[in-house]
Parts: structure tokens; sequence; C-alpha cells
């Protein structure tokens, strides 16, 4: 009886170490084939958004790829520590404070001028570390039951007045309110940006995780609008036809329309340099832009792709020159006027 | 392995113990035992130096934020004094106290209800009531948000009733009520494993000498499972400090949250970790202060366990049963199938399809079901002798070794990963081991060792040493005492904490993201993608599929061993 049990652990123990090697062997789906070269991707977006590109770039060139997917800021985190040795050839961030971060980090290998060239100096690196592959559009989502169109601010700047006291759900936490910020320092400078946030705290902005929690909190009337970016509203559009939020975006290039680019920059680390180039020239090309376009409903930024209906044209949105670099530098001295101001609460 | 005591002879009487009969044998060595630790006076050195060598490989988290604080020329000082870590930490140990407290209530009244009361359906709440550990906690604060915030489920099905508006689910108490119904398991497995190996013996002589229930309950059991109370809440305890996906939701500013916040900024985040891993060590040296002064009875494996009469309180059981599994497990699971459902119902709304393809997440429940299985058979194995020096030998090393494994606990899973990149990627031989699955499941190991080792502790502790003593006069030598007398009875809190280990793991993510071999997706960064894109239908999908595969897992692993006392 003893025996039996001792055996049938032993069994256990031993498919608990086989079975996620053999695993492992299978999920090297990406894999070139053909003794190819395989590429080594890290990237801040979800795989359901990156790899039907990617398995598109593998049929076209025959250059395999590996994925690993994570929070942007975390996969920075990772190839900082991995230094020398990461085996990362590209990566995709899907926050500008990621990008920063690897690029004051000097991590990155400069693109050449033909992919620089492809997107509006705008979306580039001045100095060539990234590049813009696409965009989402910080929005102010509204609960159309609650809220009358026609009372809606016309600047970012107006979510201070009293009218809108404890009803402009904010996420001070998280990357993309963050990222706005630092483009607000860039803009408007410290002092009018300090003022801005001190606005928002005396206002009582109910102060949400994330994104995805202030569009839900919209869409059940927890609050009537909120700071978020595009993209999660037309998600929650899509899950659920009669949820109740709405996107509004600010008219006339106003700040709070600010366009958040998700980079792409290849690693200086990285062992394929050329193939890791090519990567993100097909990154760029019609038929990725449209992908963004149709399937994950952000601003395509190459090769003329207009982006998807009912959202305003690239032109009509802030495209002002939010310089990573400063983004980067800023990003300490930003969560710090954020925590100073007192909206975290 | 020579000892006196190996031969049989007693060094005080010069007598061989084997030569004499049967009936004076056991008395004279009754009479002549001095008091313990008599054994293992050869062998405590060897397990001493395997279990600081354990001690050293847990280190390695909070090793490598020594190192990157001396590399980042951190002023740590000026961190450690500022109030931007004070009023942080100060609240991580409110939250902290309030919810190790309420889960020490919970869980022990849990196991106390289900392994010695008639409370009806007893089998049925045993195996779903470990189930709300594997419940990730940002998937089980965005569930309590949707189903309870204003506007949310309940208050939508409740509205044709007229109820106006429910209170809004933020800060401390949220991040308590979400925590706190996620981590009871934590006491529950210990205390219900120690129950289960209690002999009902001294109950049923304190009920015939005429206390009433709640009165064995207070004098007798209380003590008696105080060890694995102690054990579980310690680790509640760690977790909530540790933890972040909750307090991220409720909006709590922990410690864990603001080292999240900071982490691009490692000469404000790497000191900060650092502060959080001095507390676990203080917590866990306090912790172990206290449990000297706690007893032990030794225990066997009875063949039939006590039972109370619950009487007229039976329903009160029952309900308070279905509230607290309500709770944790069905109103996760409520909202979990309302989204899939949802999806189901509105397939292809022009985004990226919903993939609500279940074959697609075959490969990752197998991947999640065989890494955590490792983990939780290494991690139990690994941390034996730590917890065996501990409970038989008190020294220096046990307490040092001891605390370096629980701390790993009280780190965020990302300073884990990171430490352990740092350590594979700072020694040409360890390459090789970077990105593997080895490396993911060791991962875990050191993450959840704190487990293991409080589990092992409670099971060697229940061990009785008169029975070691027998089979070691019988001349039995010391690794088969320990795997044919030790090891059986140890095995329901051995179990215990393999069945902890392997929740933790199932549901482990920020570590998997970043440690596993590219193209490796487990349930819990399915989780994550399907979270991160909006897509909820993905998110109750899978979730629903790891509380699935953890119920199975927990059946075979933890509950039918215990049932067969049933």
């Amino acid at each position: 009886m003893r025996t039996v049990s001792r055996l049938r652990s032993a069994v256990v123990a031993l498919l608990a170490i086989a079975i996620p090697l053999v695993g492992a062997a299978c999920t090297d789906e990406g894999g070139g084939g053909g003794g190819g070269i395989t590429l080594t991707v890290y990237s801040g977006r979800t795989e359901e958004l990156i790899r039907p590109v990617l398995d598109r770039f593998r049929e076209q060139t025959g250059i395999g790829y590996e994925l690993k997917s994570g929070d942007s800021a975390d996969l920075a985190l990772l190839i900082d520590q991995e230094g020398d040795r990461s085996p990362a050839d590209v990566f995709i961030s899907q926050s500008p404070g990621a990008t920063g971060f690897l690029e004051q980090a000097g991590r990155f290998r400069p693109l050449p001028e033909d992919i620089l060239d492809r997107v509006a100096p705008a979306h580039r690196s001045p100095n060539g570390s990234w590049v813009g592959i696409s965009g989402r559009v910080r929005t102010l989502v509204y609960n159309k039951n609650l809220v009358d169109p026609a009372t809606l601010p016309r600047s970012v700047l107006d979510l201070t007045d009293p009218a809108y006291r404890g009803k402009v759900a904010i996420a001070p936490q998280n990357g993309s309110f963050q990222d706005f910020v630092s483009a607000m320092r860039v803009e408007l400078g410290d002092e009018r940006t300090a003022e801005w946030l001190r606005g928002m705290a005396a206002n009582q902005s109910p102060v949400y995780a994330n994104n995805t929690a202030i569009v839900a909190a919209v869409g059940r009337g927890e609050v009537p609008m909120g700071l978020v970016n595009h993209y999660y509203n037309v998600r929650a559009q899509a899950e659920d036809p009669n949820v109740a939020s709405v996107n509004y975006f600010f008219p006339d290039g106003d700040l709070g329309s600010l366009l958040l680019v998700t980079a792409t920059g290849v690693l200086r680390t990285s062992s394929h340099p050329q193939e890791a180039e090519e990567l993100v020239r097909f990154l760029l090309a019609e038929e990725s832009q449209r992908y963004f376009a149709d399937q994950t409903k952000e601003y395509p930024l190459a090769a003329g792709v207009p982006p998807g209906p009912n959202l305003p044209p690239l032109s009509s949105i802030e495209a002002n020159t939010v310089n990573f670099e400063v983004l980067g530098a800023a990003f300490r001295s930003t969560i710090q006027m954020i925590k100073d101001s007192g909206v975290e609460r | 392995m020579a000892s006196s005591a190996d031969v049989g002879l007693d060094v005080r009487t010069g007598l061989n113990v084997r030569d004499l009969p049967e009936a004076t044998r056991g008395g004279l060595d009754h009479r002549v035992e001095p008091p313990r630790p008599r054994s293992g006076r050869l062998g405590s050195p060897l397990i001493a130096l395997v279990s600081l060598a354990i001690g050293v490989l847990f280190a390695a988290p909070t090793g490598y934020l020594v190192i990157r604080s001396a590399a980042l020329d951190a002023d740590v000082w000026s961190t450690l004094r500022s109030p931007r870590t004070w009023e942080p930490l100060s609240r991580s140990l409110t939250l902290a106290v309030a919810v190790s407290v309420t889960a020490a209530v919970i869980g022990t009244g849990l196991a106390w209800l289900l392994t010695r009361s008639d409370v009806p359906a007893r089998r049925l709440w045993r195996l779903l009531a470990p189930l709300p550990l594997v419940i990730p906690s940002f998937v089980g604060a965005t569930a309590f948000l949707a189903a309870l915030a204003p506007g949310g489920l309940l208050e939508q099905l409740l509205s044709p009733l007229g109820l106006v508006r429910m209170p809004e689910l933020s800060g401390l108490t949220g991040a308590w009520l979400v925590l706190s119904l996620f981590t009871y398991p934590y006491v529950y497995l210990p205390v219900a494993a120690r129950l289960a190996s209690l002999p009902p013996s001294l109950e049923e002589s304190a009920r015939l000498l005429g206390r009433r229930p709640v009165a064995v309950f207070r004098t007798v059991v209380l003590p008696q499972a105080a060890s694995a109370i102690w054990a579980g809440g310690l680790l509640v305890f760690l977790y909530a400090i540790s933890d972040f996906g909750a307090v991220e939701l409720m909006r709590y500013g922990t410690l864990t949250r603001e080292i999240f916040s900071t982490r691009l900024d490692p000469a404000t985040s790497v000191p900060l970790s650092l502060v959080l891993a001095a507390v676990a060590l203080t917590v866990v040296a306090l912790e172990r202060t206290a449990s000297r002064r706690r007893a032990h009875t030794e225990s066997v494996r009875q063949k039939r366990p006590l039972q109370v009469p619950l009487g007229r309180w039976r329903g009160l059981a029952l309900a308070a049963v279905v509230v607290v599994v309500g709770l944790a497990l069905f109103a996760p699971v409520v909202v979990l199938a309302y989204w899939a459902g949802r999806g189901l119902a509105n397939p292809g709304s022009g985004t990226v399809e919903l993939t609500t393809d279940l074959g697609a997440l075959v490969a990752p429940a197998v991947n999640t079901m065989s890494v955590s299985l490792a983990a939780a058979l290494v991690a139990v194995a690994l941390v034996m002798p730590v917890a065996y020096l501990t409970v038989r030998h008190r020294s220096w090393i046990a307490g040092l070794s001891n605390a370096l494994v629980v701390a790993g606990f009280a780190l965020p899973g990302l300073v884990v990963a990171l430490a352990l990149v740092f350590w594979t990627l700072s020694s040409d031989a360890l390459v090789r081991l970077y990105q593997t699955i080895p490396l993911l499941v060791f991962a875990y190991v050191v993450h959840f060792g704190a487990q293991a080792v409080r589990a092992d502790q409670v099971a060697v502790a229940a061990v009785p040493r008169r029975l070691d003593d027998a089979a070691r006069v019988l001349g039995a030598g010391r690794i088969r005492r320990f795997l044919t007398v030790e090891v059986p009875l140890m095995l329901p809190g051995l179990a215990a904490g393999a069945g902890l280990v392997l929740l933790s793991a199932m549901k482990e993510l920020p570590a998997t993201l970043l440690l596993a071999p590219p193209g490796f997706s487990t349930l819990a960064t399915r989780l994550w993608n399907a979270n991160e894109s909006n897509h909820f239908a993905q998110v109750g999908l899978t979730g629903l599929i790891l509380i699935a595969l953890s119920a199975v897992l927990t059946w075979l692993l933890v509950v039918r061993r215990a049932d067969k006392l049933d």
C-alpha cells in the first residue's frame, strides 16, 4: 500500500518535470524553421495584439520570432537587468515612460534613416533610438445617461472648473496618466502643470487604478466621466454593445487629446540587428498599419493608412512632439509632482 | 551513525537495551532517558549545514537588493527617514494586521467546522474551502468591484427592489475585504491538517469531564492548533504586505504599491524593497520568539475523528460556511461566468476576435499544472531540513535559515524575478538556466518556500518523538526512521504545504511573465493578457478554467488524503 503510494508520488513527480519540458518544446511555435534566424521580441503589447502581425512577418520573410509579453515597465527593467546578456532583439513598448527609461540607459541601437523617415518627426526619437508604430489618444470617456454632450469641456484644462467637481475619474498611478502629465509639463511648464494637478485634487476627482477600471466605472454610472486612452472604451463597446460609456475627443488639437505612441526599437545587444530592423520596417508597412487601424482600433502612424471609423483624423489630434528623452528624465519628477499635488489621495 | 543510541546502549546504565525483556525495556527507557534532544548529536551539524546552504539559496532576493542598493549608491538612509516611506509602510502594516487577524478567525473557524462538527455537506465544503487561494488578487478585486461597487452587478440585480446605492468599495476596507477572503486558506489548510492529525482523546476526555464544546474549543483545540494558526497567520501577513493587485485596484497606498509606481526609478524603488525585506525578517523573528513559548502535543493518526454534534447551531454554522465560501469563491465565479457568457453572446464585434476557443487554453493549462506541481514538490522537499532543524534543534542557524526562507514571500514577485535574473546572468555556469523551466520552478520555490517551510514545521512538530525514539531503540537508522516513521505521520501536513505552494504558483504572474521561456504561457499569463486587452470574456473563461483545475489538484493532493479520516 505504502509502496504503491510512493510509486504514485514518483510518477507524479516525473510527470511534473517531464510535461513542462515537452510543453516548452511544443510552444516554441515562433521558430524560423530550417535553421533560420529567430528574433527575440519583448513586447509591452499583449500577445493578442501583436502575434498576428509577427506571424505575417515570419510568413513573408522566413525569419522566426520568440515573443515575451509583459508590462512595458517590467520588461524595460528586465532588459536593464539583463545587461549585455539580454537575449532581446526588439522591444515594443506600450508606455513612453518605459521607452524613455531604456533610451536614457542607452540600450537602443540607432535606427537607419529609411525607417525613421517613415513616420512624422513627432512620432520618432530625435536621436533615432525608436520609432512609433501606432498611437492611442487620450480622451474623456463619459456616461451618455448622466452627461449631456453639450456640457463637455473644450479643453482638458477646464476640468478643474467647479462644475466638474467629483465628476472626472483619473488614474494618477497609471503610466498613461503620468505620460500625459509629463507632456503637459513639456507643453505648459511645471508651474501650470502643478496648478492643474492641484485643481484636479481640489475638485476631488475620484481616483481609480487604471484605464480599464475607469471605463468600467463610467460604464456602470459610478462616476460620470474619466480621463483615459481611447482604446479601452472601444474594447468595452465590443464586449457589451449596450454599454453607456462614450469617448469624447477634445477638439482643436487640445493637449487633452494627446497621442501616446507605441514605440519600438532595436536593442544595442541584439545579435541579429539586420533582421531586427527588418521587423521594424514590417511593422511600419501598410499591411501592419492596416492591422492596427482595423483590428486594434489604434492610430496608424505610417504608410498613409487612416484610422478606423468614429475616430477623428490624426491631423486633428494633438501631434505635439513629446520628447521621450525629456519624458524619461522627467519620469521621476512627474511621479513626485503628482504625489505632491495630493491628487492621489 | 554509530552513536550509543543507535546500538541501543544506554550510556548511564551501561545496559544493552535490546537484551532486556520487552516489558522492562519500555519502562527502563522511559525512566532513564534524559530530556531531549538526545538524538542527532552527530546528525544535527550536517542538517545545520544543509539548512544554512538552503537559507543562502533563499537569500537570493534580499542579497540582490543589498547589492543593488550599494551599486546604485542609493541614499538608503534618507529613504528610510522619509515620510514617503513611513506613511505607506504604516498603511502596509495596518492592512496586514487587519487581514491576518480576519483570515485567522475565518480559517480557524472553518477548519473546526469542517473537521470536527456535523455541519452539512462537509466533504463538498472541504473541497471548496481552499480554492479562493487560487484566484489572482487582481482578478478577484476586479470581479469584486464589478459585482459590489456602485452601479455594479449586484446593484443592477437589486434595482427592481428599489435599493438605492451600494457603498463605495475602496481603500483600506476594500483591500482588507478582498485580501481576507482570498487568503484565509493560508490558515484554513494548516489548521485543518493539524486538527485532522490531533488525537481525539484530548477533546474526548475534556468532554467526558463535562466541558461544553465551546470550552473544549477554547481550552483544548485552540492551544493545540495555535502553532498552525500562527503559521498560517504569518503567511497571510506576508502576503498582504507583498500584494500589489488588490491594493492597486482598491487604491490603498501601501509600500508595495509605492515600489511598483516608482519601479522605473530604481534609486527609489530598490531601497523601498529593502525596507519590505527588513520588515519581513523582523516579523519572522518576532513570530519565532512568540512560538517558542507554545507547547505542542504530538499527534498520531487516529482512525475515527471526533465529531461534535452542533444541534440547533447546525443551521447557523452552515450559513456561516455558505457566506464565507460564497463571497470568496462563488461571487468571483459568478462574475467570471457572467463575463464569459456575455462575450460568447456577442461574438465577433469587430475588434480582435473574441478568442473563446477552449483548445487554445489547453497548453497553458498543462503548463500551469506541471510547473506548479513541480514547484510544490520541490519546495516541500527542499525546505524539509530547515523545518526539521527549527523544530528539533533550536539554534541560530535554524532561526536564520528559517527567516531567509520565509522572507522571500514578503517581496513582490517582480523583485524575486529580477533578483534571479541578476544571479543567473552573473555567472557563466548559470547562464544556461536563464529563461528555462527549471529557473521558473526555482523562482516559485524561492517565492513560496515560506508556505512549505511553515507547513513542514507544523508537520514535523506533530510527529511524536517517542515513536522516533522507539524506532531508534529498535535499531532503525536515521534515514530509515525518517522515511518509514516520520514521513507517513507528516503526510497530512506535507500535503497541506504542497497544496499551498501549488495554488500560489498556479496564479503567480510577475515572475512568470519575466522568467518563463518565450512562448511559454500559463493560465495566469493568459489572464493578464486578457485583462490588459480589456478582454473580459476571456478573463472569465480563463479564470473559470484556473479555478476548476485547482479544484481537481486540491482534491487529489489535499482533500482526498484528509477524507480518508471521514
